[in-house]
């Protein structure tokens, strides 16, 4: 850098300190702008301002609490004022959005399920209420929109119900939990009576093109002591709701991807599976404990409102 | 003979400094490939390949460490040594030990990198390393100050100049730093596994003192150091005041130490702390604007030099971004502004304002400048200098308006309530929002990554340009001798 500086300042005049490092450079001693040593103060100021407002220096044993208030209501119901602290700002913020929930809820526990459905202000809060909770407590399982998941979770948005879709039924599904168990037959059964049970499985829903006679041969072993799926299919394979046991004449698979699988070899090859390894993964947690009663109350409203509750 | 006769003529310790050039290229290659790999699987989660090794868990203090440790820390260390030597008209003391730091900082980024890979961390940020590679960085560091002191301390000229202060004070803050909050306590002798001495809010809390003072004397008071030597040197003109030069280092030093306590709003610790935190940092706005004024009114009277020179384009460039971030974190310090900001992409864009337009452009105008002064020759190509220049800006511009969309969004989402008092949205559906700006962030990150491949290729041309000049002169005088 050849353009050794010796000249003053060009902003202000300035000269030289005097100093030269490494050939060439220098400093202007330039004074403080102005602005900088103003915007200095004022921060200063803005931070005194803030030392006052809110808890700041340690003091002894305690602390400056600052001047800023926090008003809120205990849970006795009374009303509270703090110095301003996060903590008492977190129940004042919370209860200002359960003030508003409140007399919602309180009327929709004081109400029966039917008679709720029917009010049109209290049906738009179990939406807007139950989009909430269905999002931070179902949806990592029944999806977004509560359609499931074929293979793992059930879809709640089809009039297929395992476990029954009256509001008793789901509100009990939700505050117990689920626990769906069905046991493996790949040992008990033969590769050849495994195939047939597939086939009269398969063609109780038409869901794909089959045998008739090996049809024939797992109907009479569907309902005889050897495979007993009868017990809990019931003799027309509808299932039982008390059990929580599948309707296997309906088009609707929790555990078999039969939908999904192309052609009909691949539909009865998902249904041989699941009669050869049993079920023993449809665990549903209970909710009692975890979320408030007249949370769950809601959720059952949500779950019945999303698609085909009885 | 020549070998003795080149020494003499060479009035400084190169070597080592070349060194860091070249590896402080390289770990900004490899680190900023991290970063936009990361950042990819944000986008596109598939790329995590159902293997624990590269998710974004471990890669990302692999990113955060090649960048600042490996880049950063390379860069500072070879301007560092460059800046001292030459300030103070005098070779390096102890060129050994100045030497082993080369061997032991490589060390300690390639060890660190491989441990999170394995899973190893002590799960304090930009602090992952375990207890071994601590006591590593330990010795390094104490050499590196044997080494900075005491060249200062034979120094041809009465006067410190002011770059050595910055430098001085990084290594002296990240000392302390570094020591206190890496006290831990090994599960035992021949395992990685340690615990800190502290525990809760006071852990919390000395991890962001350090955190903060990583940012603030790593990432900024060296950096500034770093731009006191080569802006006034690359533009050939005086520094604008060394009034506000002494103010505003004197501020900065005293005024960074307390804000930790800002990453640590709305949480356990006392809200006391965080509103010193808070304060610390609205009052440390105009010490840290000080660099900046200094920096961009030295080019008085040379603005000229900004359309004709790629290289004082990047130091401008990066003055700007360092005024733009440092305005932005003291907004983002107050309690209010920091509950909206707070867990958002705000964070990650506010930190890579500061790490790619601060940090990395006054890095690359500083190596651009030095690189071929080390070699004796000229840069290769200054019009990829140029392109390097547009890819670098471009990549800063995309990644950072892609999360400030992204980081307010996010606030705004997480606290929304209908007329009902019902939270408006669930947590996965402010993410699903996310993903055109991760999109975009990816980009950003890959036009940065671009430009420094474009910087990798031009100082490998450079080198090789001086390698083979210096041959050339050496080899008829050999045969002469």
């Amino acid at each position: 850098m050849a353009d050794h500086t010796t000249g003053p300042s060009p902003a202000s005049g300035a000269q030289t300190t005097g100093h030269v490092w490494d050939d060439d450079l220098q400093e202007f001693n330039n004074p403080l702008p102005a602005w900088w040593t103003y915007g200095f103060y004022v921060t200063i100021l803005f931070a005194l301002v803030y030392w006052v407002w809110y808890p700041s220096w340690p003091v002894g044993a305690g602390f400056m609490t600052g001047i800023g208030k926090v008003t809120y209501v205990n849970a006795q119901g009374e009303e509270e004022s703090w110095h301003w602290n996060t903590r008492a700002k977190l129940l004042a913020e919370t209860q200002e959005a359960s003030a508003l929930q409140k007399p919602y809820f309180d009327r929709i526990a004081s109400l029966p399920y039917e008679q709720v459905t029917q009010d049109p202000e209290l049906n738009s809060f179990v939406v807007s209420a139950g989009k909430a909770l269905f999002s931070e407590n179902c949806a990592a399982c029944h999806q977004a929109g509560g359609q499931g998941k074929v293979g793992f979770f059930p879809n709640l948005t089809d009039d297929d119900w395992l476990y029954g879709g009256s509001f008793e039924r789901i509100h009990a599904s939700i505050a117990q939990g689920r626990r769906g168990y069905m046991p493996p037959y790949g040992e008990a059964m033969s590769a050849a009576q495994l195939d047939e049970l597939a086939h009269y499985v398969v063609s109780l829903s038409g869901a794909a093109q089959v045998d008739a006679a090996k049809a024939a041969k797992g109907k009479e072993l569907f309902n005889s002591h050897a495979g007993a799926c009868y017990y809990c299919h019931g003799d027309d394979g509808k299932g039982r709701q008390d059990i929580g046991s599948a309707n296997l004449t309906d088009q609707v698979w929790l555990w078999a991807n039969v939908p999904a699988a192309e052609g009909d070899a691949a539909k009865l090859d998902a249904v041989r599976k699941v009669i050869a390894s049993g079920l023993d993964k449809g665990v549903m947690p209970a909710w009692q404990g975890r979320l408030s009663a007249e949370q769950i109350r809601l959720l059952t409203l949500y779950v019945h409102e999303l698609g085909g509750g009885k | 003979m020549s070998a003795t006769n080149a020494a003499v003529a060479e009035p400084y310790d190169y070597d080592v400094i070349k060194k860091f050039a070249v590896m402080a290229v390289v770990w900004a290659v490899v680190g900023m490939f991290v970063g936009v790999y990361i950042a990819s699987q944000l986008a596109w989660p598939v790329l995590n390949f159902d293997s624990p090794y590269i998710t974004f868990g471990r890669f990302r203090p692999v990113h955060t460490g090649a960048v600042i440790f490996g880049f950063g820390g390379s860069a500072l260390f070879a301007t560092s040594y460059y800046v001292v030597q030459r300030t103070c008209q005098t070779r390096l003391f102890a060129p050994g030990l100045a030497t082993f730091t080369f061997w032991g900082w490589q060390a300690v980024i390639v060890l660190a990198a491989l441990s999170y890979v394995m899973g190893y961390s002590q799960g304090k940020e930009y602090a992952e390393m375990e207890w071994p590679i601590d006591l590593l960085i330990l010795f390094v560091w104490v050499a590196y100050m044997a080494v900075f002191i005491g060249t200062l301390m034979r120094r041809k000229q009465a006067h410190i100049y002011v770059a050595n202060w910055f430098y001085l004070s990084f290594i002296l803050a990240t000392a302390i730093l570094h020591t206190f909050n890496n006290i831990a306590i090994p599960v035992g002798l021949f395992t990685l596994k340690s615990y800190s001495i502290f525990s809760g809010a006071q852990d919390a809390m000395v991890q962001w003192w350090y955190g903060h003072n990583a940012v603030g004397f790593f990432l900024t008071a060296a950096f500034l150091g770093m731009m006191y030597y080569f802006v006034p040197k690359h533009a050939g003109r005086p520094v604008y005041s060394y009034r506000l030069s002494i103010v505003h280092f004197w501020a900065l030093s005293f005024m960074y130490m307390w804000v930790g306590t800002h990453h640590l709003h709305w949480t356990a610790l006392p809200d006391w702390a965080s509103t010193l935190g808070a304060t610390f940092s609205i009052m440390l706005l105009l010490p840290s604007w000080g660099g900046m004024i200094n920096g961009i009114m030295t080019l008085s009277g040379a603005w000229d030099k900004l359309r004709t020179d790629p290289i004082m384009r990047f130091m401008i460039v990066a003055l700007s971004f360092y005024g733009m971030s440092t305005f932005e974190g003291p907004l983002m310090s107050l309690k209010d502004v920091n509950a909206l900001s707070h867990y958002t992409d705000w964070t990650v864009g506010h930190v890579h304002s500061g790490a790619l337009g601060w940090v990395a452009m006054i890095s690359f105008g500083s190596l651009y400048h030095m690189i071929p002064r080390l070699w004796k020759t000229e840069m290769y190509s200054v019009r990829l200098i140029n392109t390097h220049f547009w890819l670098a800006t471009i990549g800063v511009l995309l990644y950072i308006t892609a999360m400030w969309i992204s980081g307010i969004s996010q606030g705004l989402m997480w606290r929304a309530f209908d007329d009902f008092g019902n939270l408006q949205y669930s947590f996965v559906e402010s993410v699903a929002a996310m993903h055109p700006f991760y999109v975009m962030r990816a980009i950003g990150g890959m036009f940065f990554l671009a430009g420094m491949c474009l910087m990798a290729y031009n100082v490998y041309r450079t080198i090789r340009q001086g390698v083979l000049a210096a041959q050339a002169t050496a080899a008829p005088a050999a045969a002469a001798a």
